[in-house]
């Protein structure tokens, strides 16, 4: 049982591998048929899927922790590190969903990229992708997650120059890798600085669970932070974010992986994977509550101007993963990863309904150029409601339940700032979403004599399955307030606060709150937005639609000073000093020799006079000395 | 009187270059026999690898007297580093003789590159030090015939000063071998050489011992090059020809730190203790200053030979950390390292080949004319970036780990590592090889499968080790603890 706990990793690792091979050798010879790589590359997810539940079962009934570890990846000093696979309930629930979501996208993906030369390495690219996912997820030490979690950077960062001949989108995927890595210069430290703490007992969560404790608590503190600004890059928050607006540059099936299962959502299990560590400092979890508070809400804003559809659901997941980092930073464990369950079904069926739309509109990503898709698509249209509202936060659909929990979560432990940042930005998703939604699917002054696409089969089952599950993941999850069990809480009941005690009243109260903000929000869209008139051209300027400058400010701050540094380094420093004063001290010792060789001048009058001076200078030394 | 299967390593490919150049053979049997005896070589050093016991000490030795009245020995013999060395020497120009097959140089190119190896081998076996330096001054000359007669650009000033420049170096650790050799004389009245008697001194004045590190020091810092020692590194990369690079790069420059580590740290430890936060600095501060100055390079040959530069600081950084990490990662980073740089400097030549040299900015739209050679490319700079899975990750990764245990704030100006390859190669990457531009690129061709073969085992390598590393630390960790506890008495 415990072997397949890597079998997980290894079917899509082996996959991709095998499909990287088939495209390339159709490169060298002739083209192989597409069915040499579509079929393994939507098998293996699936395989995975299955061998997770066979998994997740066994730990459901058994009630016990799986630990599988191959070999010996590393063993230096006294200390062996293992490359080992880790099966507990946390991981083994964010794996189920992972590869099921995963499996959906890629079966979504072989019919958006059909005809598209590069399909094999698409799904190379793709497949890799999940692997990595799946190892950060099941690793057992951070480490082997570092592994998984560079996997997800690179495979990001392919995916986004996935049309690499326009320079934008590589520049894109540059920026996603750079800024990753930024975040990981901080993971780094933090990761080291505790492995210096766990030499003798090994580098696996359980052993770092033992000696975390001994650790004094300013540098848990630090090392808490460090981890943390790994997290920042990967999950797209406050400062690093930057990344996440351009990724959009790839196909679109690559944000809904990266949005919704995968990539993004590493940082925040992260934290919650470190929960042990972060318990013991709960001022840094303030902190990285606050963080994310601020580029949910920063987010929300942008969001409320943009016209790109893709970048519209890219800033509104910055904003669901800044409320995923509030609940994780106050120690709602639990909450966090339930945001994170249902979000993955949502996002992901956003994401789809947005590429079938812009199939059908071939490639067009403007909203203000849409509208009026209601009737054309009308199964696009009832699924992207679907996930509107569970993003929204209306009750029964998934988002609610979890959002709920998180707003509950922060209004239990006091925070009263972060509950209300948290409730406003409610607000403004609900607004920013059903300003996307009117727009695309209502908007009147549709030109309905363009030739829309027809949806594929193939594109419409997982929209369909991704509908089911945004309406329902939720369910899991129902508070006991009303009538639920919270199977979810009970199931992750090590990583659930235990001290949140709120009156039953208060918490009626703060879902109609937060219900009726996110209804204040849709009603505004409505009023501006529903049958808007496509006459008048949108506005599209002003410091909100340009992002509050930040990369301009980046630009200016951070790469052009690195640009001319480099410049005066190796123009001016290397060139004009440092190899001058090298070839000057040449020079110097050849016009030393020129002058020494005045005295070689072959006159024998000259040599008898040196002769003279030498003898001279020998008797008068032997006069001073002996005499 | 036997003969050791090292002498045969060092001198099967020296016999043959000669043969061939006096025999009247073309360009293609020479080829042909190169190839074979570097695979002769692999063949050979695969054995000693089997054979090789993963304990501290001297193994394979031979030991004949060779001029005997001053007491200078034919002695060689290998240990962990050396094997590391040798291992990587074996494996990488086989490929590296695949990737230059299809250019048009003569016969005598590929004599030179025979001789080449063999000085290589030399020096890396030598455990005498007058043969040591026999050997490390014979290896340059080929280098510099290559360089010399077909290079390009500013090719003789080119040779002239990395000949300067090197010789300079050399000349003092020549100085610094004698006056130990007198010292050993003065003491125990007997001539020696040899590494191990050279050790026993005990008669040298500090100051002396400190002069003498320095002259050790100088030689193999300008061959690294460590800074501020760097400056004929540009012009030699930019106008050597791809074999030569290739040979400077991927070899040469790794051992003037595998001298540091044989000679400078048994001779002198207590100096190398003493002096360790220096280098340590130095080597943090090249790793740096190169990778800015690489950022705004037009040139991809100069910019890897920034890229070199900046990780040989690193790897010197960690060979002074003075412990198990730091010292393992480095060995690891000198193998990581060549397979990656060496791999780059073939593709890039190549490039060359098909279109002539080029500034990144004329370049463009390669990935979609030569998708093998983009693959290649992408594997080499995502190990030179050090990725995780590939070999480039473990070594960056240990040696951090290495500074991080010298001295906790240093460690974190390392930690930099991560950041600083990935922003020079990203961006020439995306420039030469991946965006489409208006320049016309339609003379390059993509990898043949002489070349594709060549590389494979490369790449293979290089995440086989990232994924395995403990497979290959297993065999040299004896050896560096050796040094660790046993000379160095640190770290215990």
């Amino acid at each position: 049982m415990n072997t397949l706990l890597m079998w997980i990793v290894l079917s899509p690792l082996l996959t991709s591998i095998f499909i990287g091979m088939v495209y390339m050798w159709g490169l060298k010879y002739h083209k192989l048929a597409r069915q040499w790589y579509i079929v393994p590359a939507l098998i293996s997810p699936f395989v995975s899927f299955v061998l997770a539940c066979f998994v997740f079962w066994e730990i459901l009934t058994q009630n016990n922790i799986l630990v599988y570890k191959p070999y010996v990846w590393l063993s230096i000093e006294n200390v062996d590190i293992y490359m080992g696979f880790l099966g507990d309930k946390l991981s083994i629930l964010m794996v189920l969903f992972v590869s099921f979501v995963g499996w959906m996208i890629h079966i979504y993906a072989s019919a958006y990229m059909q005809d598209d030369e590069g399909e094999g390495k698409f799904f190379f690219y793709f497949n890799l992708f999940l692997a990595s996912m799946l190892l950060l997820v099941l690793a057992d030490g951070p480490l082997i997650m570092f592994i998984g979690w560079e996997g997800v950077g690179v495979c990001s960062y392919l995916l986004i120059g996935f049309y690499f001949r326009v320079s934008q989108n590589v520049v894109a995927g540059n920026k996603a890798f750079i800024v990753n890595r930024v975040g990981d210069f901080g993971f780094v430290i933090g990761m080291v600085t505790l492995f210096f703490y766990c030499t003798d007992v090994g580098f696996d969560y359980a052993s770092i669970k033992q000696v975390v404790g001994n650790i004094p608590s300013f540098t848990l503190a630090f090392i808490g932070l460090m981890l943390f600004v790994g997290a920042m890059g990967k999950s797209a928050q406050i400062p690093l974010y930057v990344w996440l607006p351009d990724a959009m540059a790839g196909p679109t099936p690559v944000s809904a992986l990266i949005h919704a299962a995968t990539m993004v959502t590493a940082g925040v299990y992260m934290v919650a994977r470190f929960n042990f560590l972060y318990e013991l400092i709960p001022q840094v979890g303030v902190f990285i509550a606050y963080v994310g508070a601020l580029s949910a809400f920063f987010a929300a804003i942008i969001a409320t101007k943009q016209t790109d559809i893709k970048k519209i659901l890219a800033y509104s997941t910055m904003s669901q993963l800044g409320y995923m980092f509030i609940a994780v930073g106050l120690g709602g464990y639990a909450s966090g990863v339930f945001h994170v369950f249902t979000h993955a079904f949502f996002k992901a069926l956003l994401f789809m309904g947005a590429g079938a739309v812009m199939t059908a509109l071939h490639h067009e990503q403007d909203i203000f150029k849409m509208g009026g898709l209601r009737q054309k698509l009308p199964l696009v249209h009832g699924c992207m409601l679907v996930a509107t509202l569970a993003l929204c936060g209306i009750p029964p659909f998934a988002g609610f339940f979890s959002k709920d929990q998180i707003l509950l979560e922060a209004f239990a432990s006091g925070h009263y700032l972060l509950w209300s940042i948290a409730t406003l930005t409610a607000g403004l998703s609900a607004y920013y979403m059903f300003r996307l939604f009117f727009v695309v699917f209502e908007g009147k002054n549709y030109n309905s004599s363009r030739h829309i696409h027809r949806l594929s089969k193939t594109m419409q089952v997982p929209i369909f399955v991704l509908a089911i599950g945004s309406l329902m993941a939720g369910f899991i999850g129902v508070p006991l307030v009303l009538g639920g069990d919270n199977h979810i809480a009970s199931y992750l009941f090590e990583w659930t606060k235990k001290s949140l005690h709120v009156e039953h009243s208060i918490e009626f109260a703060l879902m109609g709150l937060s219900v009726t903000v996110a209804l204040v929000g849709v009603v505004l869209a409505y009023v501006k937005f529903y049958r808007y008139d496509f006459k008048k051209e949108y506005v599209s300027k002003g410091i909100v639609y340009n992002k509050f400058y930040v990369d301009e400010f980046y630009h200016l701050l951070i790469v052009l000073p690195l640009q001319s540094l480099s410049s005066f380094i190796a123009s001016r420093l290397d060139i004009q000093i440092i190899d001058a004063l090298i070839m000057g001290a040449c020079r110097g010792v050849i016009k030393g020799g020129r002058f020494v060789s005045l005295l070689q001048n072959a006159n024998t009058r000259f040599y008898s006079l040196l002769m003279m001076c030498g003898v001279s200078v020998f008797f008068i030394y032997l006069i001073l000395v002996l005499g | 009187m036997e003969i050791g299967i090292l002498s045969v390593i060092i001198f099967l490919p020296m016999i043959v270059s000669f043969t061939l150049l006096i025999l009247p053979f073309g360009v293609y049997v020479t080829k042909v026999v190169s190839f074979s005896i570097s695979l002769v070589v692999l063949f050979l050093a695969l054995s000693i690898y089997s054979d090789f016991q993963p304990i501290g000490t001297m193994q394979f030795r031979e030991f004949f007297p060779w001029i005997k009245s001053y007491g200078i020995h034919y002695s060689l013999g290998i240990d962990g580093f050396s094997l590391t060395i040798l291992m990587l020497i074996a494996i990488i120009i086989p490929c590296a003789y695949l990737m230059l097959w299809d250019g048009d140089e003569p016969k005598s190119y590929w004599a030179s590159m025979l001789l080449i190896q063999s000085g290589i081998c030399g020096t890396l076996f030598s455990l005498d030090l007058i043969l040591f330096y026999f050997f490390w001054e014979a290896m340059l000359l080929p280098v510099f015939m290559i360089i010399g007669l077909f290079g390009s650009g500013n090719r003789i000033y080119s040779t002239l000063k990395v000949t300067v420049y090197t010789m300079f170096g050399s000349l003092f650790m020549f100085v610094c071998i004698l006056y130990l050799g007198v010292s050993y004389y003065y003491e125990f009245g007997v001539w020696s050489f040899e590494l191990s008697d050279i050790v026993n001194i005990t008669s040298i004045r500090d100051g002396y011992r400190v002069f003498l590190f320095v002259g050790f020091m100088l030689a193999f810092a300008i061959k690294i090059p460590l800074f501020p020692f760097h400056t004929w590194l540009l012009e030699t990369y930019s106008n050597a020809p791809t074999g030569g690079v290739f040979i400077f790069s991927s070899i040469m420059a790794k051992l003037g730190v595998y001298g540091i580590l044989r000679f400078v740290l048994p001779i002198f430890p207590d100096i190398f203790v003493l002096s360790a936060p220096y280098f340590v600095g130095i080597g943090v501060f090249g790793l740096i200053y190169f990778g800015i100055a690489a950022i705004m390079q037009y040139n991809i040959k100069k910019m890897f030979a920034y890229s070199s530069a900046s990780h040989l600081g690193f790897i010197v950084a960690g060979v002074f950390s003075l412990n198990m990490y730091g010292m393992s990662g480095s060995v690891f980073l000198i193998v990581a390292h060549a397979m990656a740089t060496g791999g780059l400097f073939l593709l890039v030549g190549v490039m060359e080949r098909n279109m002539g040299i080029k500034a990144i900015s004329a370049l463009g739209g390669i990935a979609k004319k030569a998708p093998f050679f983009t693959v290649y490319f992408a594997i080499m700079m995502f190990c030179i970036v050090g990725l995780p899975s590939t070999n480039g990750f473990v070594s960056e990764l240990l040696i951090i780990l290495g500074i991080f245990k010298f001295n906790y704030i240093v460690g974190i100006v390392s930690t930099l590592t991560v950041l600083v390859a990935a922003s020079f190669m990203l961006w020439m990457f995306q420039r030469a090889i991946l965006q489409d531009s208006d320049n016309d690129v339609s003379k390059m061709v993509d990898l043949g499968k002489k070349e594709i073969l060549a590389l494979f085992p490369l790449s293979v390598l290089i995440f086989v080790m990232g994924i395995y590393p403990d497979w290959f630390l297993a065999k040299i960790e004896p050896t560096i603890q050796h040094y660790l506890f046993d000379i160095l008495k640190v770290g215990m």
